[in-house]
């Protein structure tokens, strides 16, 4: 293979990596405001008020998920794992459950849910809509940078490998 | 930037030039080089779980859900139920669904395809419109879930002696539109 079919099989394979995923970051019809993400504040399961804010500055993942929608389930693991590994790095994950506290409260037990689950109940599904899920399913997740700027927004399971991808780049 | 999605599991047939270059190779590689098969997007619940319902006789209608493949519903979320309240309705026993395993529910019933029930009324006059409202909640393959939907078709029930009408929900659509 020539030059110019090395730099066409690259610029192809670049188009391709923003085609993977398709409804992946490129849901939102305009920018969206981390603002008022940071802003939010929802009850944990202790029902004691948790701002976003008081996670500025890590690399955030906000994902919101249910008790009642078996593909969040099957993904947290993973985040479980990567907590675990690079919490002490900056890497925090965040979950707004689209749920009531109890079931929240009993599958987290179970699954030794290492990270806040906080309760947004299923309103949150209209607050996860102003932040780019125009579906207004689950699972849908927000990576954030250290900075502060959205980095990721996508709907549907964010699997091990492209977490890891995504981990890799912002820490 | 919008990519349009190819099939799954298959990959883009490349373009082929008059002079035969080798351009389809390159183009090739870079699919396999980042596994860029694109998923289709997933549908809005309402066109993924497709709800209509028609009068079979000025005392029964038909309550259908056309759910598109790639997609199921959970039987135990599907409740049906008729206004004005003031009217009496009885809802046939849904069908039984494909059951499976949840690890954190246990046996779960699913639909995919089509689930139909019928509803019975008492003490309606034939030409009296009913509004007919399915609850739903329902998955796609592709890994997301939706909320529980509400969806509302008006019925207009026939006089006696008169063939059931269409429904005046949204017109069905063609399968080209």
């Amino acid at each position: 293979m020539n030059r110019r079919e090395l730099l066409a099989a690259g610029f192809a394979a670049g188009l391709g990596a923003l085609c993977v995923g398709i409804y992946a970051g490129t849901q939102r019809a305009k920018p969206i405001d981390s603002t008022a993400l940071f802003a939010l504040s929802l009850p944990n399961e202790a029902g004691k008020l948790q701002s976003l804010g008081q996670w500025r500055g890590k690399v955030l993942v906000v994902n919101f998920w249910a008790t009642w929608c078996a593909p969040c389930r099957e993904e947290m693991p993973e985040f479980i794992r990567a907590q675990s590994r690079y919490g002490p790095q900056g890497l925090q994950f965040v979950g707004i459950a689209v749920d009531d506290a109890d079931k929240v409260e009993r599958f987290a037990k179970e699954l030794g849910l290492n990270y806040p689950a906080l309760i947004g109940g299923y309103g949150a599904v209209e607050l996860s809509k102003t932040l780019g899920n125009r579906l207004a399913a689950l699972p849908f997740t927000i990576v954030l940078d250290r900075q502060g700027s959205i980095f990721l927004t996508q709907l549907g399971p964010i699997k091990p490998n492209q977490l890891q991808s995504i981990i890799d780049k912002l820490m | 930037m919008d990519c349009q999605p190819t099939s799954t599991g298959s990959l883009p047939k490349p373009p082929q030039p008059p002079d035969g270059r080798r351009v389809p190779v390159v183009l090739m590689l870079a699919a396999l080089a980042t596994g860029a098969v694109a998923q289709p997007l997933p549908l809005a619940p309402d066109k993924a779980f497709r709800f209509d319902a028609r009068a079979l006789s000025p005392q029964s209608i038909e309550a259908r859900f056309s759910i598109v493949d790639g997609y199921y519903l959970y039987r135990d979320r599907i409740h049906f139920s008729v206004e004005p309240v003031s009217v009496p309705a009885t809802v046939s026993a849904l069908p039984p669904g494909k059951t499976k395993d949840d690890p954190f529910f246990g046996k779960v019933e699913t639909y995919r395809g089509q689930v139909i029930v019928n509803i019975a009324l008492k003490g309606t006059v034939p030409g009296q419109k009913v509004i007919v409202v399915a609850e739903s909640q329902g998955c796609a393959d592709v890994g997301i879930c939706y909320p529980v939907q509400m969806q509302r078709v008006t019925v207009s029930l026939p006089a006696a002696n008169v063939a059931p009408t269409r429904p005046d929900a949204t017109p069905r659509k063609l399968w080209f539109e």
